[in-house]
C-alpha cells in the first residue's frame, strides 16, 4: 500500500459553504431590477440603499429588519421595523441596538449572545444565528430573529419575525 | 459658492431628481435654495458631502447624518480661531463655510453658533468674547457692503434695543440687518435710546416698518421711541425680534412677534412690507386710469 495519504472530497464541506447573496433595498426590501442601471439607491421607495445578504437571510418586502455595525450602532431600519419599534430611521440611526432590542427573558444566554452574534456577523461571519428578542422596556412581546452578515459595507442584518 | 441645478445634483449622486426631492421631504437634506423662478438650487458642498457619505453608508439616514457632521466641522474651526485670536484663520473658516453654503446659512449655521459657544464658554464680559464679537460685527458689516443694492423701495427701521456691542443679541440684530439687506430691503439701525433729531432722520428715510431687536431696553423706553417714530412717520407696523420675556406685552398691542430664526424673521418682515404695500397702495382715480375697467354686459 502506498504511504501517500488518500485525498477525498467530503460532501457538504467543499461545496455549498458560500451561500449566494441577493440584493435588496435597505428600507423597503424590494429586490432591484437586474436590468435597471446600476445604482445604489432603491428606485421603488427612493429612501433606501441597495445592500446584499445571504439568500436564506435576506428579508422580503413588508419584513421588519435592521442593520447594525460592529460598534453595535444602528445603521438602517426598515419601514415595518420603524412601526414595530416606534422610532423613525432618523431617530434610531447611531443609537445602540440594545437601546431598542434586548434578549427575551426566557433566553438563558443573556445579552452577550445577542452582542456576540451581531459583532461576528458585522465582521463578515457567514453563519446565520437564531435568537429571541423583545423591545427594550417592554414585556410580553417576543420576536424570533435571524442575525447574519450583510454588505456592501460590512454589517449585521437582524430580521424580526413577530409571528415566529 | 458653486451651486447645482436639480438635474445636475441628481446626476452627481447617480439618483433621479424624484429621489432628491424625496430625501428633502423625509430627511430635510440636502436643503436647496430657490431661484427667483422657485427652482431648487443645491450647494455643491452639500451634495459632495452626501456623495462621500453614501459610498460608505448602509442607509440614507446614516449618510445624511454623516454628511451633516462633516458640514458642521466649520463651527469648531471658527471657535478655535477666535479663541486663539487669529483673525486670518477666522476669516479662512468663514471662507470655507461660504464655499459650502449661502451667506445666510453660513451666518446662521456657523458664525452665530460659534459666537454663542464662545459667549457660553467664556462669558459675555470676557476678553475672548470681546475679541470675537468685534471680529463678527466687522464681518457682518463687510458682508452687508457686498449685498446687492435694494431693487425695491422697501425701507425698514431697526430699533436697536440691545445693551451695546458686547451684548450677544447685538450680533443677532446685526445679522438681521444683513439678511434684510440681502432680501432687497433698505435698512437703518438706530438705538431706541436716541430720540433727539429722530424726526429729521425719518423725514429722509421714510420707513415702511419698524423692527425692534434685543431685550435689554425697557418696555417704557421702547414705547417712547416707537411713539416718536410713529409721530414722525405715521402708523407703521411694528415687529419684535428676539425680545425675550418682554414680548409678552406685545399681545395686547397688535405687534408682530418675529420667529427666532433669522431666515424666517426676514420672510415675515418681507410679508409685513408686502401686506402694507397692498393695503397702502393709493387708488387711482378712474379718469387717470390708462386701462379703463371693462364693464360686464349685464351692467
Amino acid at each position: 500500500m502506498s504511504p501517500r495519504p488518500n485525498l477525498q472530497v467530503l460532501p457538504g464541506l467543499g461545496q455549498g459553504q458560500e451561500e449566494p447573496y441577493v440584493a435588496f433595498c435597505g428600507h423597503c426590501a424590494e429586490r432591484p431590477d437586474p436590468d435597471a442601471a446600476m445604482t445604489r439607491v432603491c428606485t421603488t421607495c427612493h429612501l433606501g440603499l441597495i445592500v446584499t445578504a445571504p439568500v436564506s437571510l435576506a428579508p422580503h418586502p413588508g419584513d421588519a429588519f435592521l442593520m447594525v455595525d460592529g460598534k453595535l450602532q444602528i445603521c438602517a431600519l426598515s419601514r415595518r421595523c420603524e412601526k414595530l419599534l416606534g422610532a423613525t430611521e432618523a431617530e434610531a440611526v447611531n443609537r445602540q441596538v440594545t437601546d431598542l432590542l434586548v434578549p427575551a427573558d426566557a433566553e438563558s444566554a443573556g445579552v452577550e449572545a445577542l452582542v456576540s452574534s451581531i459583532v461576528h456577523a458585522a465582521r463578515g461571519d457567514g453563519t446565520v444565528h437564531d435568537l429571541v428578542v423583545r423591545p427594550s422596556g417592554e414585556w410580553g412581546i417576543r420576536w424570533f430573529t435571524r442575525v447574519g452578515p450583510c454588505g456592501a459595507t460590512s454589517a449585521a442584518l437582524i430580521v424580526l419575525a413577530p409571528e415566529g | 459658492m458653486r451651486t447645482l441645478k436639480t438635474s445636475e445634483a441628481a446626476s452627481y449622486l447617480n439618483v433621479s431628481p424624484n429621489t432628491l426631492r424625496a430625501w428633502e421631504r423625509r430627511f430635510g437634506y440636502p436643503t436647496p435654495m430657490r431661484t427667483e423662478g422657485k427652482h431648487r438650487l443645491y450647494t455643491h458642498g452639500e451634495i459632495a458631502a452626501l456623495r462621500d457619505a453614501l459610498k460608505e453608508g448602509l442607509s440614507i439616514s446614516s449618510a445624511v447624518s454623516r454628511a451633516r457632521e462633516n458640514l458642521t466641522a466649520d463651527t469648531p474651526m471658527l471657535v478655535g480661531a477666535l479663541t486663539a485670536c487669529e483673525l486670518d484663520r477666522a476669516d479662512a473658516a468663514m471662507e470655507a463655510a461660504l464655499a459650502l453654503r449661502s451667506v445666510e446659512r453660513a451666518v446662521e449655521e456657523v458664525l452665530l453658533p460659534s459666537l454663542h459657544e464662545i459667549a457660553d464658554r467664556h462669558g459675555d464680559g470676557s476678553a475672548p468674547w470681546a475679541f470675537a464679537a468685534g471680529w463678527a460685527t466687522d464681518w457682518l458689516v463687510r458682508a452687508r457692503r457686498m449685498a446687492p443694492a435694494p431693487a425695491r423701495p422697501l425701507t425698514v427701521l431697526v430699533g436697536d434695543a440691545t445693551a451695546g456691542e458686547l451684548d450677544p443679541a447685538a450680533l443677532d440684530s446685526a445679522a438681521l440687518h444683513l439678511f434684510l439687506g440681502r432680501a432687497g430691503a433698505q435698512t437703518l439701525s438706530l438705538p431706541v435710546s436716541g430720540l433727539t433729531g429722530l424726526s429729521d432722520v425719518l423725514g429722509n428715510f421714510r420707513p415702511r416698518a419698524i423692527v425692534i431687536a434685543g431685550a435689554a431696553a425697557s418696555d417704557d423706553e421702547v414705547a417712547r421711541w416707537a411713539y416718536a417714530v410713529r409721530s414722525a412717520s405715521g402708523p407703521l407696523p411694528v415687529a419684535l425680534f428676539r425680545r425675550g420675556e418682554r414680548r409678552a406685552s406685545a399681545r395686547t398691542t397688535g405687534t408682530v412677534i418675529l420667529h427666532d430664526s433669522l431666515a424666517e424673521a426676514t420672510r415675515e418682515v418681507q410679508q409685513l412690507l408686502e401686506e402694507r404695500r397692498t393695503v397702502a397702495a393709493p387708488l387711482r382715480p378712474a379718469a387717470f386710469d390708462p386701462v379703463p375697467l371693462r364693464r360686464s354686459a349685464t351692467a
